[in-house]
């Protein structure tokens, strides 16, 4: 069974050869296994060398995905910024750089180290400085890295992986301009502004896909980030979720859908109140299931197992024991309650931190492809 | 219902503009200011604060309410100062070295002051030098601590060795963020853990108050 086989299978919960692997690694967990590996990471020479969201691997000749022979790929990563500029620097250190960004925001970011960035400040903060840049989102070639992703896409495509449109949803991109904050306090102030920013994000969004796909760079599945949560639960309600993003989550999603293709959609942290509301927006399958957010896919599976598929919920605290046993018994355990519903990928419960050794995690890979077999 | 219920369904309803306007009537009334403070503000927040963590209030109600308190603060505080009203506890707070994250910090800032702490918030990328002489200038009775990444949280244990060694007495301690749970909380002799902004600032009131009496 191909990759792609193997993963459409999984996401429209029909049995496959095996259980399907994917995964997300730390900046620095890849620099280090790529110096062990032989093939050193380089930063892209045009980007912003402090941004390390930009020091993507896909420049190289092989990324870590297929390094170690993984189902998936993902491609497009549409940029959303107001202006495709770099940013400008307001002030650095040896340590860390301020800098005012394409949305206007001023964020602190690490020179050495990933990391989210502080946000010091959004320029974007009212209705009417909103009215102003609104005009400058318009969708455009300049918005995808095609000289990185088609090199991946075309390699995917002759691999027979699974090809994956990647994008953010409005809470995502909005974030960015407006800040949380001000994007939360303004759902009950001002809930006309905020619906007016989603509604022209998720129209944008739509409009990028549409461009990529013309484009040539058809895909079979769309991979959907959109942190909307943290440990305890989501940053607002159901009934908000329900009021300020279904609309727009579903009509993303339905464009998707109507092209055949499966949504995957990340959020950290505990989702489990929105759920059901996920789902009939048209999400087929969630990443990463913190294990520490109690996205436990041993309970999740039961309830859900029917209708909605998991992409993640091994935990990186017993991957950084480095012990076999431990490990092991982690991935029997959440493998055998989510596998008999067919629809379960193999993802770390986020990203591989530092720490985690590359032999640690080849043997972890090599047991996913023993125990994940199914009969 | 009387003005210092009004001011607390002001604060919990999140009316930034009602709440100075109920302050002033409550004063221009004679109710004293520390009464305004305790059984209107923060009789709201700490309500705010109950909602929150039984999961009937979210972020966005918390930030709104944060807003009426804040305005109804501006509009009390001269009356304060006037009448020699003093918070009982002060707080210093911070996310810890090479940490960036704000987000929960800021969040537990309001709950904090929601509880009738003065708060110093120290930012982002705080060390424990800072933590230090941060509580050596002034008299500070709480330091919480937040870390988003595993990575940073070894610099919680490294705070609590430096504020319990270079301090008599030591502050309480209390440290919560994505990555830390209580039973780490226990190993680094932290005082108290808040798996959350609301339970944090319960917690933190808990421990102080009781402390202070």
């Amino acid at each position: 069974m191909t990759s792609k086989e193997r993963v459409a299978r999984t996401l429209a919960r029909q049995q496959p050869d095996r259980v399907p692997i994917y995964d997300k690694f730390w900046f620095e967990t890849e620099r280090a296994w790529r110096e062990q590996l032989g093939c050193p990471f380089v930063l892209h020479p045009e980007r912003s060398k402090y941004d390390w969201s930009q020091a993507s691997p896909e420049t190289q000749d092989k990324t870590l995905w297929e390094v170690f022979d993984m189902d998936i790929t993902e491609v497009a990563w549409p940029d959303y910024r107001l202006r495709l500029v770099e940013p400008t620097v307001v002030e650095e250190t040896d340590e860390w750089v301020l800098e005012r960004d394409g949305n206007e925001a001023v964020l602190r970011w690490w020179k050495h180290k990933m990391g989210t960035p502080e946000h010091v400040a959004f320029g974007i903060d009212t209705p009417e400085k909103w009215a102003q840049v609104k005009p400058l989102l318009t969708p455009s070639r300049e918005r995808v890295r095609w000289e990185e992703f088609w090199p991946l896409y075309r390699r995917g495509r002759a691999a027979e992986r699974f090809i994956c449109f990647c994008t953010v949803e409005p809470f995502e991109m909005v974030k960015d301009v407006l800040g949380h904050e001000l994007m939360l306090k303004n759902m009950l102030k001002r809930p006309e502004w905020i619906h007016d920013v989603f509604d022209t994000y998720t129209r944008v969004a739509i409009r990028m896909f549409e461009l990529v796909e013309a484009e040539g760079m058809t895909c079979d599945g769309a991979f959907v980030y959109g942190d909307m949560a943290y440990n305890t639960g989501p940053f607002m309600s159901p009934r908000h979720y329900r009021e300020f993003l279904f609309p727009y989550h579903k009509r993303m999603f339905a464009e998707f859908h109507k092209r055949g293709m499966s949504v995957i959609f990340h959020s950290d942290g505990d989702i489990r109140l929105v759920l059901d509301d996920l789902i009939e927006a048209g999400v087929d399958a969630i990443n990463p299931l913190e294990a520490k957010a109690n996205m436990d896919v041993r309970e999740l599976a039961p309830v859900y197992g029917d209708r909605l598929g998991f992409v993640g919920g091994i935990d990186v605290r017993v991957l950084l024991t480095n012990d076999p046993e431990q490990i092991r018994a982690e991935l029997h355990s959440k493998l055998a309650a989510a596998m008999p519903y067919y629809g379960y990928i193999y993802h770390s419960d986020h990203s591989v931190p530092p720490g985690v050794e590359l032999e640690t995690y080849r043997a972890l890979l090599e047991d996913v492809r023993e125990i994940g077999r199914y009969e | 219902m009387s003005v210092l219920s009004q001011i607390a369904q002001a604060v919990i309803d999140g009316d930034e503009q009602q709440a100075p306007k109920l302050v002033e009537q409550a004063l221009s009334d004679g109710v004293a200011a520390k009464a305004v403070l305790q059984d209107g503000l923060l009789a709201g927040m700490t309500e705010v604060g109950r909602r929150f963590r039984d999961g009937e209030f979210f972020i966005p109600e918390v930030l709104i309410a944060a807003e009426a308190m804040k305005t109804g603060m501006e509009a009390l505080r001269p009356q304060l100062v006037a009448q020699g009203v003093k918070a009982e506890v002060t707080a210093v707070i911070g996310t810890v070295r090479g940490d960036l994250h704000d987000i929960g910090k800021n969040l537990v800032a309001t709950m904090l002051e929601g509880a009738g702490f003065e708060v110093v918030d120290l930012g982002v990328d705080v060390s424990a030098d800072k933590f230090v002489e941060a509580c050596q200038q002034r008299s500070v009775q709480l330091v919480g601590m937040s870390a988003l990444l595993t990575t940073t949280m070894p610099e919680m244990e490294t705070a609590v060795k430096q504020l319990r060694g270079k301090l008599d007495p030591p502050p309480v301690i209390i440290i919560g963020g994505a990555p830390v749970t209580q039973a780490y909380a226990d190993q680094i002799g932290a005082d108290g853990y808040g798996r959350d902004a609301a339970t944090g600032a319960e917690v933190a009131k808990g421990l102080c108050f009781k402390k202070a009496s």
